[in-house]
């Protein structure tokens, strides 16, 4: 009988042996190393010697129009007055907050795990219905492994590929600010206001980590539809193809639907969890933050029992 | 006879209303070449699918060496080696990743294993090619390799001459008796081709429409073949009517232009041609001949074999 974890070896033979594997890490890591760049050019044209003078500058202006302003309501001059805040405090502990540091660099390159999941999707519509598209699914299938086993196998070996790629990603971004910046900007605090009105210090790598984990529970979903889509397409081409549509045209069609109530319900509305953040407004006011995890729950477990039903069950008649 | 390998119990297959595959029970010895024949459609390759899993069953049970394929499939498999139709391996791998691949399914096939197949199947020169480069040939033989790795007991094989050359399924058969004979394999080959079979099995099982019809051993087949003797004359209608008083009207067929063929034995000749020489009917010829394998197999099936 096959043990799984001889199976998952196999499952990542095929990913890797593939030169269409290495091509997409080396677009991702290029990606990165683009994003980088421009950042750095485009930081590089503004003169930081006097961020000093304009951040005092600034503070006098915002106090100013405090003053004068009388249609402002409450929000905006606590808005207001939080700015100042910030910026004495800037002044204070001389830190340039125009200055990037390598967590900036972190922090962008969490916005392009669209990229990875991208990828992985990819890779992951691919797993089952390649095998049918090569014909090897009848030697594959008629082994001392059960389905469910082989299955499990080829989700693993497909979730291993994301998380390389992640931490790829966020490898090559810590390295292209490391290089760009220097890594002296490591301990650099990230800046918040509280409710409260005090100022609070985080660190930058919980904020990082932070925007990877909601990038992380969206590729969670997308991968494991694909696999879902890859189960029930014979064609590798069709499973890619289906799967790349739903989720390019999922965010928009719910955001386009966000009108009716039903919409609630669909995946793509309650995929983006940072809808919930301080600041963000959820895409329909009955939505709260339980709904949407409940919700995504959900169709995990019916993607997972879906994909299982159609390759288990099905007859290999081809 | 020892242990069967096989055995089928009231095996069916319902698509929609119709039993592709219907209540198919027998056991298949050990140590033996034995073939599915029958007409295509008739449900060989359904039968070999249910086997080894790739199909489910509707009803009934097969057992491998009394291993239930339904309730204890990966055991079942441990001792199954498998070639369906044309066997299709990663092609951007190459010839012997793809044999670790399949060898990492079973426990304890070494790497010295691996290699001592290569050479069996003479893959040494090429193994480390991309299968892509691969002939069709070359493509069959990995196949067979990846069906031995893990020296199953019961090889089997579902139209395995598909898509080969002459040259290809000679060498196919080649491989099979070194295996059967080197490896102590049973075999199960099923194909549509008579001719092939003929040279490849002890024992055949004929399926027509699903359902069995005979099992019979091709030796004892042979042995027990028919003869008939064709008579060529220049007054078929006189040779008839003669003949037809001096032995059983029924045995009695014209099966050509001034041809007739009478069931009967070799001895048979000499009495037939002085009782025309006799009655002054011209004779052109008369011969003997064994009814040939396809034939009986004609007659077994109404006449659907393809051959």
């Amino acid at each position: 009988m096959s043990s799984l974890g001889k199976l998952i070896r196999n499952e990542n033979m095929k990913i890797y042996r593939r030169p269409r594997t290495w091509l997409m890490i080396a677009f991702l890591v290029l990606a990165i190393g683009l994003m980088s760049g421009l950042m750095k050019w485009d930081a590089g044209s503004d003169d930081h010697a006097d961020w000093q003078q304009r951040l005092s500058q600034q503070n006098a202006q915002l106090q100013q129009e405090l003053q004068d302003n009388e249609k402002l309501d409450a929000d905006e001059k606590t808005d207001i007055g939080n700015r100042i805040k910030l910026n004495a405090y800037y002044l204070d502990h001389d830190i340039d907050p125009n200055e990037l540091s390598l967590w900036n660099y972190v922090n962008t390159s969490a916005s392009l795990t669209i990229l990875v999941t991208i990828l992985t999707v990819i890779i992951a519509a691919d797993m089952i219905a390649a095998e049918f598209s090569w014909g090897t699914i009848k030697l594959l299938l008629v082994g001392p492994a059960s389905r469910s086993k082989i299955m499990l196998s080829k989700y693993i070996a497909t979730m291993g590929f994301a998380l390389l790629l992640l931490l790829l990603s966020f490898a090559a971004a810590f390295g292209a600010g490391g290089i760009l910046e220097g890594f002296g900007g490591l301990s650099r605090p990230e800046l918040t206001i509280a409710a409260n009105g005090a100022i609070r210090e985080s660190s930058m790598i919980a904020d990082a980590l932070q925007k990877y984990g909601f990038a992380v529970i969206s590729l969670l979903m997308y991968v494991t539809m694909a696999f879902m889509i890859s189960a029930a397409f014979r064609s590798s081409s069709m499973a890619i193809a289906f799967s790349l549509l739903f989720m390019l045209i999922g965010n928009s069609l719910s955001a386009l639907l966000s009108g009716y109530g039903w919409v609630k319900y669909l995946l793509f509305s309650n995929i983006d969890l940072t809808q919930y953040l301080a600041g963000a407004s959820p895409l329909r006011p009955d939505m709260t933050l339980s709904f949407s995890i409940l919700m995504l729950a959900a169709y995990y477990v019916v993607f997972q029992f879906v994909a299982w039903l159609l390759f288990t069950k099905r007859d290999v008649a081809a | 006879m020892s242990d069967p390998v096989l055995q089928l119990r009231n095996l069916t297959k319902t698509v929609g209303r119709r039993n592709i595959v219907d209540d198919l029970t027998f056991d298949i010895p050990a140590g033996e070449v034995f073939g599915f024949l029958g007409p295509n459609g008739a449900g060989k390759t359904t039968t070999i699918r249910m086997i080894v899993g790739l199909i489910s069953m509707s009803r009934g049970e097969a057992l491998i060496k009394g291993v239930s394929v339904r309730h204890h499939f990966e055991l079942a498999m441990t001792h199954v080696g498998a070639i369906v139709e044309n066997p299709e391996m990663y092609k951007f791998l190459t010839g012997y990743q793809n044999l670790v691949h399949f060898a990492r399914r079973h426990e304890g096939v070494t790497k010295t294993r691996i290699d001592e197949v290569v050479a069996l199947l003479g893959l040494q020169n090429r193994i480390h090619e991309k299968v892509k480069r691969y002939s069709l040939g070359m493509r069959q033989r990995l196949g067979v390799a990846q069906a031995i790795l893990h020296r199953p007991s019961l090889l089997i094989l579902d139209e395995p001459t598909n898509g080969l050359d002459p040259a290809g399924i000679r060498e196919l058969r080649d491989y099979l008796r070194k295996l059967t004979k080197e490896e102590g394999i049973s075999v199960i080959v099923s194909s549509h081709l008579l001719s092939e079979m003929e040279l490849m099995c002890d024992r055949v099982a004929i399926i027509q429409a699903g359902k069995l019809v005979d099992i019979r051993s091709l030796q004892e087949t042979r042995d027990s073949a028919q003869s008939k003797i064709v008579i060529e004359t220049g007054d078929l209608p006189a040779a008839q009517r003669l003949l037809a008083s001096a032995f059983d009207p029924s045995l009695l067929t014209i099966s050509g232009i001034g041809q007739l063929e009478l069931a009967a034995d070799k001895s048979a000749v000499p009495h037939i041609a002085r009782l025309l020489v006799s009655a002054e009917i011209d004779v052109l010829g008369i011969h003997a001949v064994q009814k040939s394998l396809e034939e009986q197999f004609l007659e077994i099936t109404g006449g659907e074999m393809v051959v």
